[in-house]
């Protein structure tokens, strides 16, 4: 114990250990924190806590494509106008909401909560691919779509998924890479403009 | 090509200096310990993004750096580099980083830019091309393969920004997989599942290190063509010297990137169960080696210390030849206190070597009096003092 946390009364204490474990708040911005919401109205601190609380009793994993929920099902699992016979396999939900922004898929997800790296532990058996296959198997899909990032780990994890949805009659995908709109040609890297090259299609 | 300008800021011993250089030779002297290895290091550093002689990078910013209000202390080196048909200039800088208290850690961010805009660490490497040579080096011929494997992928990552890119990938691909490996000696995963959570691992370790071989066995055909007959001049001795490079799997005569990716992946299937018990990627470019001989005889194990003196000399002259010879332009040479470390003989045929015109040359020494009053006229002279540098 430092010598200041006995000054400090125990319910402060308590308030600045608890922000101090978040990730990128330190001792020092959860001081500043506490302090803060020391002073704030009391209605400011309730909805706080009762946001915190909401969050974790009521935010789950959706049963079917493991994006983050509300109900038993995410909303897009939910909506009937989606297409139904694709399915997007995403690393994380945030993943999900990128692809949304772009307004050009409409079918539905799939999040594994991961990717393969084994420096990190982390193998197929951790990540959500198994749920996926069944998926595969007993909902009328036609086209799978391996939306993970473009880095060794997340090529090993379409690697690996490639050579699961195959034997299952599917069609399997992955988005283009290539140059960023209004970018520079001149100023791409050559990795990035060489995949643009070899992906170039007919217009 | 030739560096015209070069600044540092905060780097090692230096508080901000600012340098005009000319092409030809530029002797840097002074008292040990003024900072004399630490100008070298910088454009070094700024050619290859890597300290030649230390692994982290926070040591590079003088220890009494303040930064500005709000900003880390950083160190930042520049240079201005005239290419024959263009010019650029490269900046790195590296920024300690701080823990959530505001305590400086040993961690360092690295930023670049390259004519002003940002670009990739990787981007800057091959940008200013040069050749340090140090006494450091001249335990290349006896000393461990690491040393060796580091010189051709130097050289060759300067020339080659797909080189660079390749290694750089090689080794995130050896770590995961090494990882994995670990895991089944350990008997931390079942072992059924191997070969099937291995084959993604296994063809890019292959793709990546049959690239990775090809041009370092092209790269050692190419420098034994320069090599031989240099060493003969530098040496006095009538046999050429001879580097064999020293594959980890037996290559059967495959020489392209295609044939040596399928080399690699039919010895991978075929050593699974030493890699397993071994924890470990047994075979590839990580664990390859060059041997010198001269008349059949190696001169790691039996050359004289003189000979290898002499091996060390003809591989740094031989690198710059080589760049030159790809590239159509010659790099900077930076000779840290070399020539104190070299007899006359050797010393003579260094000196010529860095005489040719167009080539630039910084050297670093403490005494003017291991050079002759002639060559004194016609180089540049730079006294290094307390962290400052004063013409003449």
């Amino acid at each position: 114990m430092r010598p200041e946390s006995a000054i400090i009364v125990e319910p402060v204490a308590r308030l600045i250990e608890e922000l101090s474990k978040l990730p990128g708040i330190g001792p020092k911005t959860a001081s500043r924190l506490t302090f803060f919401l020391l002073r704030a109205e009391e209605g400011q601190v309730q909805a706080l806590a009762q946001a915190l609380l909401a969050m974790k009793e009521q935010v789950h994993f959706c049963s079917r494509c493991f994006n983050i929920t509300v109900a038993a099902l995410c909303p897009i699992c939910q909506d009937t106008n989606r297409d139904q016979s694709k399915i997007c396999v995403v690393e994380e939900p945030l993943d999900v909401l990128a692809i949304e922004r772009t307004a050009a898929y409409r079918g539905l997800y799939h999040v594994l909560h991961g990717h393969i790296a084994p420096l990190e532990g982390i193998y197929r058996e951790h990540l959500k691919i198994d749920e996926l296959l069944a998926r595969v198997r007993s909902e009328p899909v036609d086209e799978v779509v391996l939306a993970m990032n473009p880095n060794t780990e997340g090529e090993a994890t379409a690697f690996l998924l490639l050579r699961d949805l195959v034997p299952l009659g599917v069609r399997v995908t992955r988005p283009a890479r290539g140059l960023p709109t209004g970018g520079d040609l001149e100023w791409a890297d050559p990795e990035t403009l060489g995949s643009a090259i070899h992906g170039r299609r007919e217009l | 090509m030739h560096i015209s300008q070069f600044s540092l800021r905060d780097f090692r011993n230096y508080q901000r200096i600012d340098l005009q250089l000319a092409p030809g030779i530029t002797l840097f002297y002074g008292p040990n310990a003024s900072g004399k290895t630490s100008l070298l290091e910088a454009l070094f550093y700024l050619a290859t993004t890597r300290s030649p002689r230390s692994r982290s990078d926070h040591d590079l910013v003088r220890w009494d750096a303040l930064g500005e209000a709000g900003v880390l202390p950083f160190a930042r080196v520049a240079a201005e580099v005239q290419r024959r048909m263009s010019h650029v200039r490269l900046e790195v800088l590296v920024q300690r980083r701080a823990d959530e208290e505001g305590q400086l850690t040993n961690g360092a961010q690295k930023l670049v830019r390259v004519d002003k805009r940002p670009a990739r660490a990787l981007d800057l490497v091959g940008q200013l091309r040069v050749v340090l040579f140090t006494p450091v080096d001249l335990a290349l011929v006896d000393g461990p393969p690491a040393e060796r494997r580091r010189y051709i992928d130097i050289t060759l990552s300067q020339l080659d920004p797909r080189y660079v890119r390749t290694l750089a990938q090689y080794q995130r691909i050896a770590q995961q997989r090494n990882s994995m490996l670990r895991a089944w000696r350990e008997r931390r995963r079942p072992l059924r599942g191997i070969d099937d959570e291995l084959a993604y691992w296994d063809q890019e370790l292959s793709q990546a290190g049959g690239f990775l071989l090809a041009e370092r066995l092209r790269a050692v055909a190419e420098l034994n063509q320069i090599v031989g007959p240099l060493f003969c001049a530098i040496s006095g001795e009538t046999n050429p010297l001879q580097i064999s490079y020293q594959a980890s799997l037996e290559l059967d005569d495959a020489r392209t990137a295609h044939d040596l990716s399928q080399r690699l992946s039919e010895e991978l299937r075929r050593l699974r169960q030493d890699e397993v018990a071994r924890g470990q990627t047994l075979i590839g470019p990580h664990r390859d080696d060059m041997s010198f001989s001269v008349a059949g005889i190696d001169l790691g194990r039996y050359g004289s210390r003189g000979q290898q003196r002499s091996v060390t000399l003809a591989l740094k002259l031989g690198e710059a030849e080589l760049m030159q010879q790809r590239s159509g332009e010659t790099p900077v040479l930076l000779l840290d206190d070399m020539l104190s470390e070299l007899d006359t003989q050797r010393r003579t045929h260094l000196i010529a070597a860095i005489r040719r015109p167009a080539q630039q040359t910084l050297l670093t020494a403490t005494d003017l009096g291991d050079f002759g009053a002639a060559f004194l006229a016609e180089i540049t002279r730079m006294r290094v003092e307390g962290g400052q540098v004063y013409p003449g």
